[in-house]
């Protein structure tokens, strides 16, 4: 074993620059693997650690205002609750911080404490007057709403003043950047901030176990048949809150696992390549050490450690490099849910990842090493060099045809005469490009998505009433401003849809809606009252199709509707349904829009006209321009794919580079020759570049295709997750030019990596090399 | 002294115009602890035969690779066709090479994954993209090896791969060939073939230097001896006798060959 690992100690310091590109391209795929599976190992078990801690909710209610909340203390018995919390009065509360209003269902509540969805303080206190009330950290955090900041009430004519005096985190909530936000006051306090029209009750129910999706559709079904029919308003269960919490790392976790693989191809490809590169350079010394003694088994072994050794060395800086990176999006999950950060791996994982990675590696190396081992030695020290590859004559003579330079004729002809070796290198290629190509296309798609999402381009103001102020007095403001050309005007009601346990949140929309920009995936938009759209998620839960009928209930009284469309949309994971505002005409209380899209004029000042109308109304309804920015979890998601492309373009360039390195040094006798006869050292340079922009040329077209298709795929899982089809124009963001100039790009950067090798080649000491014989 | 007209016309010391001069050439390799050459200055004038003839390590590789443009003095110059080597980089000596040398190796060097047509061809078409089939399938028929044409390098023998290889260095028409150890690598009677291609090409008109370590051969073909030794010159003989036999006096300071 000594004389083994001695020779292949020896050997490794010989070829230092093959053993830097095993080092790099190891630490770059083991560094995104582990990133993957730390993330997919750590992400679920904070969150349930929480919930269990925290005692969430699996099930949350609303209840109509008129249900008698005796009958609501009943509640927890008649449908099998383990513990319950409630029934809490609660209200809509509109308020004012700085120049902005918002909205939060209000809850009143003596303590953060209790039997179900616990509280947990993240900072200050509890209110202890009717005068306080507790946030959201994510949401103080994410509006920058201190401690100490005193909100305007709005929502009810007396606009009392609540002083932030709390912030908690709740488990049974996403994050403020996907969901909207609760808030807890003292329950003496609710009376003074509610309207008729504003309050509601609520109650958080715990059952045995981890109830699933069907069982919680089940016992949302008994609490209704224990009700007055109406009585529920809204609900929603903690396997909805989970996955929205945890769905930007699910996404992720799926596009570095996707990737990860990827990157372990073209790594197995590199050493395979690498490997039989040195076992074709060193055939005489195979002969010499099989005469010396070494066993097949042994000569196997001093190619193969070659490989392990920078192997093993990338793996134990690639793990730790790995597991430190997923650490950010890790403490952004606990810091949602207000656990202290501790950083978050498993040992037994990542040596899982280790022996994992350098098996792979070895059974990559192991292979072409055999080749070595088997070789006769008779046969290696007569013949000294390995066969020689194919002589590429087919490929030259097409290239003689184009009319191409000698030098380039040459260097194609080269390419391709290892296939094998060639074949390995295009992959590595091919799947460098075909990641570039997704992170060029998903982010897009995501922006598209997004414009759709936040009406980019459709509507530049948005503005938000209070109850206290009539729609029909924003309307006046709106129209009477003359760069105003079009108001849609957007309602909500909770509908229960048969097949859905939850009840529905709709979109109610009057006016030009079509213009909004929603992208309608199969059939149409709605054209009037009583058609709806409706996302994939909920079409297949309800089991609905476009044309069916249905009949919902609101506040217990049936609602014909028709299903005319398929929408994207991810708010509740596709779980929404769009309406003209009119379907609702018959139900009471009568149902108002409380926010406005307003789309102005070409050529209008959005902040003057933003200014105009908060100034007609500076209490009652907040206006501002329109937020198309994209949210965290997308940018995070885009960053991710921008270094996955980084580092597997950056593996493609390094098997086309090693490929090279391998082909000029074994046809270093030939280039000698040529120089002798009046190869230029330019034209060596062109002839090695001439090798790799042919390589990367193969690999990117071949990868034009393997990326769209990819594309589509991630589109899919994507939307899929958020429970949407994919709209077709996200598919669609490719120009034609870029899918030809993407493949070029590849080949420049190719032919820049030859530049290395091609100089080596080019400065080969003609007299020295054809001399040495 | 028989000054009988030799190969291309010109009496010895008439017209003949100088193709090489090598001045106070100094080669020394390995950070001075060997010399290859030691002051050497030679001249080789057109139409010549000239062999330089010398014990192994003796220099006369490095002296032919010098005139070649393959290497660089220590010191000294390298004057050929009229151009003086020294300034000239990288791409021009390779040009040079192109325009002026034809090179034939001991051990053929000849591209394996061409063919022998290919092999032929290339220093043309790394000079230009006209075509040059036509003249590369005329040389092979010259050298009496038309019919390998297609064939690869590894399917011939040594004496045909010499042929293919002597083919490739005459393709540019080059002002001087240059042959080291040409039949080094041959058995006897390939070695005399390839040997009389080059008295036919010399007489032709050819400009040829030679370097063998075996006095036989020089003496047989040459009309001039260079003996090297030991990195400098200790011998220039022209043979101006139409026989030469290995008796003749040819005398290699230590050694006679009789």
């Amino acid at each position: 074993m000594t004389a083994i690992l001695v020779k292949a100690i020896a050997d490794l310091r010989r070829r230092r620059v093959q053993a830097v590109v095993i080092f790099v391209t190891v630490l770059l795929s083991i560094g995104t693997g582990t990133m993957a599976v730390t993330l997919m190992s750590q992400t679920r078990d904070p969150y349930q650690t929480a919930f269990q801690a925290q005692k969430g909710a699996h099930l949350q209610v609303t209840f109509n205002p008129k249900t008698d909340p005796k009958l609501l203390a009943a509640t927890p018995a008649a449908i099998g609750a383990s513990a319950f919390g409630g029934p809490y009065l609660a209200t809509g509360l509109e308020f004012k911080y700085g120049d902005r209003k918002y909205y939060q269902n209000t809850f009143g509540r003596d303590t953060p404490g209790g039997a179900v969805e616990v509280l947990k303080i993240a900072g200050g206190r509890w209110p202890r007057a009717n005068d306080e009330i507790v946030l959201t950290r994510s949401f103080a955090e994410l509006n920058n709403v201190p401690l100490g900041a005193h909100l305007r009430v709005t929502s009810v004519p007396q606009t009392p003043m609540l002083t932030v005096v709390g912030e908690v985190i709740d488990i049974d909530e996403g994050s403020a950047d996907l969901s909207s936000q609760h808030a807890w006051v003292l329950p003496a306090a609710i009376p003074a901030l509610t309207t008729p029209d504003s309050r509601f009750y609520a109650m958080d129910y715990r059952f045995p176990g981890d109830p699933t999706s069907s069982q919680l559709a089940g016992y949302v079904d008994r609490l209704r048949a224990s009700l007055p029919p109406g009585s529920i308003s809204g609900s929603v269960n903690y396997l909805l809150i989970r996955s929205i919490f945890n769905i930007t790392n699910q996404i992720l976790t799926g596009v570095l696992s996707a990737f990860s693989v990827f990157a372990l191809v073209a790594t197995i490809a590199i050493v395979a390549v690498l490997v039989t590169g040195i076992v074709i350079s060193a055939y005489r010394e195979i002969g010499i050490m099989k005469a010396l003694g070494f066993t097949p088994a042994g000569v196997t072994g001093v190619f193969t450690l070659q490989i392990v050794i920078p192997a093993l060395a990338a793996c134990l800086l690639g793990i730790p490099a790995g597991t430190l990176v997923s650490q950010p999006l890790l403490a952004n999950s606990s810091h949602a849910l207000g656990l202290p950060y501790t950083p978050s791996f498993s040992i037994s994982l990542d040596l899982l990842i280790l022996v994992a990675g350098l098996l792979v590696v070895v059974v990559a190396a192991s292979l072409p090493a055999l080749r070595a081992g088997l070789l006769k030695p008779i046969t290696a020290i007569t013949n000294a060099t390995a066969p020689r590859g194919g002589s590429g004559r087919r490929v030259r003579r097409q290239a003689a045809r184009l009319g191409l330079p000698r030098p380039v004729i040459l260097g194609i002809g080269d390419a391709f005469a290892r296939p094998l070796r060639a074949v390995l290198t295009v992959v590595t290629v091919l799947i460098g490009v075909a990641t570039v190509v997704v992170a060029i296309g998903l982010p897009r798609s995501f922006l598209l998505i997004n414009n759709s999402e936040t009406g980019a381009g459709r509507y530049q103001v948005l503005v938000s009433r209070s109850d206290a102020y009539p729609d029909s007095e924003v309307m006046r403001i709106l129209n009477a401003k003359e760069e105003t050309a079009r108001v849609v005007a957007v309602g909500g009601q909770n509908v229960v849809i048969p097949g859905i346990s939850d009840p529905v949140n709709t979109r109610l929309l009057r006016g030009d809606s079509a213009q909004l920009g929603y992208m309608v995936i199969a059939g149409r938009w709605f054209t009037a009252p009583g058609e709806v759209l409706a996302p994939k998620g909920l079409l297949q839960e309800a089991h609905l199709k476009i044309g069916d009928q249905v009949t919902g209930s609101v506040n217990g009284e049936p609602l014909q509707l028709r299903v005319v469309g398929e929408v994207y949309d991810i708010s509740n994971l596709g779980r929404s349904l769009f309406m003209d505002l009119a379907t609702m005409a018959a139900v009471r209380p009568v149902i108002d829009p409380f926010t406005y899209y307003v789309t102005l004029k070409q050529g209008t000042d959005v902040n003057a006209y933003v200014g105009r109308v908060a100034a007609a109304q500076p209490d009652l309804i907040d206006v501002h321009a329109s937020d198309t920015s994209i949210i965290a979890p997308v940018k995070i998601i885009d960053s991710v794919l921008l270094v996955l492309a980084a580092v597997l373009a950056l593996i493609g360039v390094g098997g086309v580079f090693n490929t090279l390195l391998l082909n000029t040094r074994e046809r270093v006798h030939d280039t000698a020759t040529l120089k002798a006869v009046g190869m230029s050292p330019r034209q060596v340079i062109v002839m090695v570049a001439a090798a790799a922009g042919l390589l990367a040329l193969v690999g990117g077209l071949l990868a034009m295709p393997l990326g769209l298709i990819l594309h589509h795929m991630l589109n899919d899982v994507i939307s899929s997750s958020a429970g949407n089809d994919t709209p077709p124009g996200a598919y669609a963001v490719f120009n034609p030019l870029e899918l030809g100039v993407i493949p070029l790009l590849a080949v420049a950067v190719a032919m820049l990596a030859a530049l290395v090798p091609g100089r080596w080649a080019a400065r080969t000491n003609v007299v020295e090399v054809l001399h040495s014989e | 002294m028989d000054r009988r007209a030799i190969g291309n016309g010109h009496l010895w010391g008439i017209g003949m115009s100088e193709l090489v001069r090598l001045t106070e050439i100094t080669k020394v390799y390995q950070g001075g602890v060997t010399g290859a050459l030691n002051g050497v200055s030679l001249t080789v004038e057109e139409g010549e035969f000239t062999a330089v003839m010398g014990p192994s390590g003796s220099g006369k590789t490095t002296l032919l690779n010098l005139v070649a443009g393959l290497d660089r003095p220590t010191s000294g110059s390298v004057t050929v066709a009229g151009s003086d080597l020294g300034p000239l980089g990288e791409t021009a000596l390779a040009r040079f090479r192109r325009d002026h040398i034809g090179f034939v190796f001991q051990f053929f060097h000849l591209l394996p994954n061409l063919t022998v047509l290919e092999n032929v061809l290339i220093p043309a078409q790394l000079k230009s993209r006209v075509s040059s089939e036509a003249a590369g399938r005329e040389l092979l028929a010259q050298l009496g090896i038309a019919e390998l044409a297609d064939r690869y390098p590894a399917k011939l023998s040594g004496g045909q791969q010499q042929r293919v290889s002597i083919a490739r260095a005459l393709i540019n028409r080059p002002t001087l060939l240059l042959a080291d150890e040409p039949t080094g690598a041959l058995d006897t009677r390939s070695g005399d073939e390839v040997m009389e291609l080059l008295r036919q090409l010399h007489r032709q008109g050819k400009t040829v230097l030679l370097v063998t370590h075996d006095a036989k051969l020089a003496t047989r073909y040459a009309a001039r001896v260079v003996s090297v030794m030991d990195g400098r010159i200790v011998d220039d003989a022209r043979l101006e006798t139409a026989d030469r036999e290995a008796s003749d006096v040819i005398k290699v300071r230590g050694e006679e060959t009789r």
